[in-house]
């Protein structure tokens, strides 16, 4: 049985939606897909019953600040500081390093958290939501 | 990018030290796994560095990806017995000032512990003492 370790990840990303680019030092993804649920109980029934509605995800990327700057990475960390987003951004979300086990799909970043401690490495935590279809090959 | 050269590192470290002890007053020296008979009763300084842990950083296989990769110096200081630990210290001063919190080709030294007096000197017949700094480098393969 194949298993895989968080080191097997990996993030690309592309704020105008085309061409997808790794994030530089990647530290971690996460990411929730949410499905509404919808109370379908008829009346007197003893049991609940429910169905499924609208999807959304949301989830993080922690990264090592390196000041990259010659890919995606630097638009990456500042992406929620930007004046006008159509959440167009295309994210790739990997488990695996072949690059076919995937979560992708279209979104905004929607807040970031820097920090800086004394004695330990700079972080940023860059927050996003999904924007339409999330697709999961994984 | 490319996978550490542990004795890149290692130069860096002693090279440091053996610049700075060859400055008037002059101490000798002693590295790692080295002979050496000290002349009874005078300064001399004992050098080890050591690998420790290594962690991952970031994502990635064996290309585009970073180790963090964290070492120890030991550096043990003798000097004459039974006149004080003022010349010993001062040597010590000289050891701590070199690696404090500084970054050199990439290497980071933390704050350094010490000088410590050790009890039981080893080789004995030395007032003896230990600074001891952790340093942290980045692999990028």
């Amino acid at each position: 049985m194949a298993f895989y370790r968080g080191e097997q990840g990996s993030v690309k990303f592309d704020d105008a939606g085309s061409t997808t680019a790794t994030i530089a030092s990647t530290r971690s993804w996460s990411m929730t897909i949410e499905k509404d649920v919808l109370e379908t109980t008829a009346l007197g029934a003893t049991y609940k019953s429910n169905i499924g509605g609208l999807i959304a995800g949301s989830g993080s990327v922690e990264l090592i600040y390196s000041a990259s700057s010659a890919d995606e990475t630097n638009v990456f960390i500042k992406a929620a500081n930007t004046a006008t987003d159509q959440g167009v951004a295309a994210f790739e979300l990997f488990l695996d390093t072949t690059g076919t086990k995937k979560i992708s799909f279209v979104g905004l970043i929607t807040s970031v958290d820097y920090s800086a401690t004394v004695g330990e490495l700079e972080v940023i935590t860059c927050n996003f939501v999904t924007s339409g279809t999330i697709t999961t090959s994984i | 990018m490319a996978a550490l050269d542990l004795n890149a590192i290692r130069a860096i470290v002693e090279g440091r030290l053996a610049t700075e002890l060859a400055i008037v007053p002059v101490i000798p020296v002693v590295f790692h796994n080295v002979a050496y008979t000290p002349t009874p009763g005078s300064t001399w300084a004992q050098c080890s560095v050591s690998f420790g842990a290594n962690n991952y950083m970031t994502m990635g296989s064996t290309a585009g990806a970073s180790n963090s990769v964290i070492g120890v110096i030991v550096v043990n200081i003798f000097s004459a017995k039974g006149v004080g630990p003022g010349a010993n210290f001062t040597v010590g001063k000289r050891v701590r000032d070199l690696y404090n919190r500084i970054v050199v080709s990439g290497v980071r030294f933390d704050p350094p512990t010490g000088p410590e007096v050790v009890a039981t000197p080893s080789p004995e017949g030395y007032f003896q003492t230990q600074v001891r700094m952790t340093f942290e480098t980045f692999e990028d393969l």
